[in-house]
């Protein structure tokens, strides 16, 4: 089971990594700016497909390997999981290496051929696209965190009943493999974490709604559509995750109050059905709607406006993947070479969002 | 789609351009009485600029006669007035119009030249709206 879990959240990294290139704006190419006319330049399509090749191979032969290796029956779990997680981390170090060295690459040509020298660089805004964004309301990300305010208090009227050790981590069959000793506060620490999580999910949704949604100049129309596409897709996704975390992380609390709920089969499948439907919206996402709404299909695609260009913001790109701008107010822009958001170090806002609530969690389970 | 066009590296300040396209869109009749203009944080976000540019030119399109800032409800484009201009904006675009008259006349454009220039942009607007 546990070898079945890794072999598929393996080959899904390796797929989606060597997806990235095309999953992206044309005028993004590993973390620079290709001006308008240059998009299909040969070296530009070259280093795509290259990058996607090594990817996809590495990463096979990782697989096969992993898989036969896995076959010995000596190996305990722990081993198994150990080296399937060591090669997730070196699938995604081999792609950032890679990364890396086509951004390099592509920096070098644009700078020496003077790409776009010859374009007029414009930014665009629609001073009537706010009523047209359909993000979801806030508000809707408050229902979860109702939910798990109704669990703790529901823990609370319950805890004469509950077992003196107190669950508080679970293996790949879904049963525990940890414990607590029973207290006011190891009760609740799960659903404190997910109080933390929904909380996160909450102000990562407000401050996405609240950033620029940013036009193509050069091709209004069409980009106008992949933008709201984008932001509403992605205000879905975020939503069901908050919404499954909420259901997973409520039936372990349940099976903690009420022992006999949960049989073994449930509590396989639990996680197992959790991980499943992330993995399917994921990709779904990911190659249905793409990075900026890529991919989505604009029924009539605008002509490229002659002459102009966006304007190139590669300055506020460390590295091609680190926003640091200190006067967009946006606290979340999409990624230039991934799928999603990512933060504006330029704003410290950013920097609370991303790592308060992962030092509350850390800080919760510390205690327990 | 009310589109805004900003050239960062244009030598007319960014703020300046922000300014001009709102009144052209205003004269155009593309934003009429009673609409609101973006919050100035949306603005600059989508603009990916400095909220302080979009809010130097609310504050200049106020002060201006165009725009009211109401609290809450953000900048409200105000209509244009039926018994024609006041006179306090009448002296200032006097003031303003005439060094760039002046310059026409000095680089050698005629009476008959300025006034077919400025009928050009009156129908220009107009056409657009």
């Amino acid at each position: 089971m546990t070898l079945t879990i890794f072999l598929v959240m393996i080959a899904f990294i390796i797929i989606m990594q060597a997806s990235i290139p095309f999953l992206l704006k044309k005028t993004l190419a590993f973390g620079v700016t290709i001006p308008e006319g240059y998009t299909d330049h040969k070296t530009v399509t070259a280093s795509k497909k290259a990058y996607s090749a090594i990817c996809l191979l590495l990463g096979t032969v990782a697989l096969l390997g992993y898989a036969i290796w896995a076959n010995q029956p000596v190996l305990s779990e722990e081993h198994i999981v150990l080296i399937g997680l060591g090669i997730q981390f070196g699938i995604l170090l081999i792609s950032m290496v890679l990364y890396l060295y086509f951004h390099a690459k592509i920096t070098r040509l644009k700078r020496s051929q003077n790409w776009g020298s010859d374009l007029k660089q414009v930014r665009i805004a629609d001073l009537a696209i706010r009523s047209k964004d359909e993000m979801l309301p806030t508000a809707l990300y408050a229902l979860p965190i109702v939910i798990t305010i109704g669990l703790i208090a529901y823990t609370a009227t319950q805890y004469g009943n509950m077992p003196d050790l107190i669950p508080t981590h679970w293996g790949p069959n879904g049963q525990p493999d940890a414990f607590s000793e029973k207290t006011p506060f190891s009760v609740v620490a799960l659903l404190l974490i997910l109080l933390v999580m929904q909380g996160m999910m909450l102000g990562i949704h407000a401050l996405t709604k609240q950033s620029g949604i940013k036009l193509n100049a050069a091709k209004s129309k069409t980009s106008q559509i992949q933008q709201l596409s984008f932001r509403k897709y992605t205000s879905w996704f975020l939503f069901m995750t908050s919404f499954l975390i909420t259901i997973l992380f409520g039936f372990l609390q349940l099976v903690t109050i009420h022992e006999g709920l949960g049989n073994e089969v449930i509590m396989l499948a639990f996680p197992l059905g959790f991980l499943f439907v992330i993995l399917i919206a994921t990709a779904v996402y990911a190659f249905k709607v793409g990075q900026g709404g890529s991919r989505i299909d604009v029924l009539v695609e605008d002509e490229s406006a002659p002459g102009i260009t966006d304007v190139d913001d590669d300055q506020y790109w460390k590295a091609g993947v680190f926003y640091v701008n200190k006067n967009d107010p946006s606290i979340f822009v999409e990624k230039r070479f991934g799928v999603g958001w990512t933060i504006n170090f330029g704003n410290p806002i950013g920097y609370l969002i991303l790592f308060g609530p992962i030092l509350l969690i850390i800080a919760i389970s510390l205690l327990l | 789609m009310v589109l805004i066009h900003i050239e960062p590296s244009s030598s007319i300040p960014i703020y300046t351009q922000l300014t001009h396209q709102l009144i052209i869109l205003i004269a155009q009749g593309q934003l009429k009485a009673g609409d609101t203009l973006p919050s100035v944080r949306s603005l600059a976000s989508d603009l990916g600029m400095n909220m302080h540019t979009v809010n130097k030119s609310y504050h200049e399109l106020e002060k201006k006669g165009l725009i009211q800032i109401v609290p809450k409800s953000g900048a409200v484009i105000n209509p244009i007035p039926r018994d024609g201009i006041a006179e306090v904006h009448r002296l200032r675009i006097v003031e303003e119009l005439e060094p760039i008259i002046a310059e026409a006349i000095a680089l050698g454009m005629t009476s008959e030249g300025i006034e077919t220039l400025t009928s050009t942009i009156i129908s220009t607007l107009k056409e657009e709206s």
